[in-house]
């Protein structure tokens, strides 16, 4: 009886791990390729499916210089993009959350719970009429109308909040304005040092989200010096690059690999900022 | 003493006066605006355009290619959702499953969610590649003797559907797996202790326990990719020609939102109405689940604690 059960579970288990194996594959072959054709040359990605790299990158990479388009500038742009984006929404929501956390104000508890609609809310559905006000502002064509309105993050102040719950100590801060440090000085000097796993997290989402942003740096951005990569990535699909395969996957390489090393040194924040953002206490 | 933390109190409003400022100028008058522009005919054209009380609502539910919009995202979401939960609701039972005692949850669980991370616009740029005409998917299936000769994958509505719906489920089941799993683990295990010996199988386990106490998680889960799936934009409008060819079949409420917008004159008051509409289907839709769900949650808590 008992070895009966065992083996059932043995068995269990066995088919689980296929079931996995299964998955990972179909999970991570799409990407594999991606980055090992990114390497080869368009005849060789023609003669067969292929998992070993190649040598062909720098070549490719001529490829797309040669048709004009230039995935440094691109890089570069996405760079600063989402670099500005993550410092604008790491140090607004931490102070905005900070504000909720440790001030008694009236209308305190309408503000977080208005937080908490907004979060729910899709911006994405405004963006013609932020188009046409951004046009009348002289902003359009300008990374401001992608970096500005992060200021007030609505997704990233509730995390904010719930990990400030945790973490804010009120004693320090008496103590802190004992020996006069002023309110502002408290949340740079004592607040922020604390706050920096909060932070990490946050920073994270906020710059995988910023470098991922396509539909708004597509209806705002129209000079091609100012594409970043989701929009130069849009135009390898065009005519002009039909045959070139090898260039093709380079140019969606450089999107994705920076990603990838990204996760790989920062996994476990990004597990934990998607669990902490879901379950409340 | 008392006077003071009152005074200082005040300084609430300060440390959240950026974000309501920037709420104010980025959030709110845009939201304004559009609604604003949806009873117009704007264009980029006009600098204002003249108010045409509910002509562009009119029109949307008159026009076909918007009614085919709006049943396509829903289609889309669905398709991805369900199976999107279900399989992340299997693995992570098995992730939790002490008897079975997966080894290195956290690397298969890491792996899983890495798609959901990479840009959209690659990921739908990939598969447009993967599966065009001389992609690496016709190579394999010719080859191996599946097909008999290369097919035009992104032709067929069935297959490029598939595709779309295939492209969502595999961005995004590792990030339900994520937090279904921290769901269940902060369920108390003496709640299954006290089931196990009154001799309840694993199925009444899951049914009785994990289920009902998952629920608020689950809400969040379902609320949360709605509102992603009905502005569902990236991946359809890239896999192929960014009109949802095949003959409008992945055409979504975003798309064409975007075609009114970028039509040569600009369409701004059009545009505006389908993302009025949108933003209210979805709101409305979002705002139902939660409200109905969360009701009848509390009042089985209630009467648990009773």
């Amino acid at each position: 009886m008992f070895n009966n059960y065992k083996f059932n579970t043995n068995l269990m288990r066995v088919f689980v791990y296929i079931v996995l194996v299964i998955i990972l594959i179909v999970t991570v072959v799409p990407i594999w390729l991606l980055i090992v054709n990114a390497t080869r040359s368009t005849v060789e990605i023609q003669q067969g499916i292929s998992f070993m790299p190649s040598t062909h990158l720098f070549e490719n990479y001529g490829i797309l210089l040669g048709r004009g388009l230039n995935l440094g500038r691109g890089f570069g742009n996405s760079l600063f993009v989402a670099v500005a984006s993550t410092i604008i929404t790491v140090y607004f929501s931490l102070l905005t959350a900070y504000g909720i956390v440790v001030y008694n104000f009236k209308g305190k508890k309408l503000f977080s719970n208005f937080i908490v609609v907004l979060v729910m809310i899709p911006m994405q559905l405004s963006i013609i009429g932020f188009y046409q006000y951004m046009s009348k502002l002289g902003l359009t064509d300008n990374y401001a109308s992608l970096i500005l309105p992060l200021i007030a993050n609505a997704g990233s102040v509730f995390f904010g909040k719930q990990y400030l719950e945790s973490v804010v100590i009120n004693d320090l801060i008496d103590a802190a304005r004992v020996d006069g440090a002023s309110e502002i000085g408290i949340f740079h000097r004592i607040m922020m040092p604390l706050a920096v796993p909060g932070a990490m997290t946050m920073g994270i989402f906020a710059f995988v989200a910023a470098w991922n942003n396509f539909f708004n740096a597509f209806i705002l951005i129209s000079s091609i010096e100012k594409y970043t990569l989701p929009m130069l990535v849009q135009t390898l699909r065009g005519d002009v690059y039909r045959t070139e395969f090898g260039a093709i996957y380079l140019g969606l390489a450089v999107t994705v690999v920076p990603i990838i090393l990204i996760y790989a040194l920062f996994s476990r924040y990004i597990v934990s900022g998607i669990a902490m953002g879901s379950v409340k206490e | 003493m008392n006077q003071a933390s009152l005074k200082r109190n005040y300084y609430g409003y300060l440390f959240i006066a950026p974000f309501v400022i920037a709420f104010l100028i980025f959030g709110l008058y845009p939201i304004y605006n559009t609604i604003a522009l949806s009873f117009t005919d704007a264009t980029l054209m006009s600098k204002t355009g003249n108010f045409i009380g509910l002509m562009n609502f009119e029109r949307l539910f008159a026009d076909d290619i918007f009614m085919n919009a709006v049943k396509n995202t829903w289609l889309l979401w669905i398709l991805n959702f369900i199976p999107q939960v279900g399989i992340a609701m299997l693995l992570s039972v098995w992730f939790t499953n002490a008897r079975l005692n997966i080894k290195a949850v956290g690397v298969w669980r890491a792996l899983f969610f890495l798609p959901n991370l990479l840009m959209p616009a690659a990921v739908a740029a990939l598969f447009f590649s993967l599966f065009s005409f001389y992609g690496p998917v016709n190579q394999f299936l010719v080859r191996s003797g599946f097909l008999p000769e290369a097919m035009q994958f992104l032709q067929d509505v069935t297959v490029t559907r598939s595709l779309v719906i295939f492209i969502q489920w595999w961005m995004w089941f590792g990030q339900t797996i994520i937090i279904l799993i921290a769901g269940m683990t902060s369920i108390p295990l003496p709640l299954y202790e006290a089931a196990m010996v009154d001799g309840a199988t694993s199925t009444q386990m899951f049914n009785r326990i994990t289920l009902p106490l998952l629920k608020p998680i689950l809400i969040y889960v379902f609320v949360t990719s709605l509102v992603g799936g009905m502005q569902m934009f990236d991946i359809p409008f890239l896999l192929t020609d960014g009109r949802g060819s095949p003959s409008g079949s992945i055409m979504t409420n975003n798309i064409l939102m975007y075609l009114k917008f970028s039509s040569s004159k600009g369409h701004i008051g059009a545009a505006s109405s389908v993302g009025v509409l949108v933003f209210f289907m979805t709101s409305i839709c979002a705002l139902a689940i939660f409200y109905f769900l969360r009701e009848k949650d509390s009042a089985t808590s209630k009467s648990a604690k009773r």
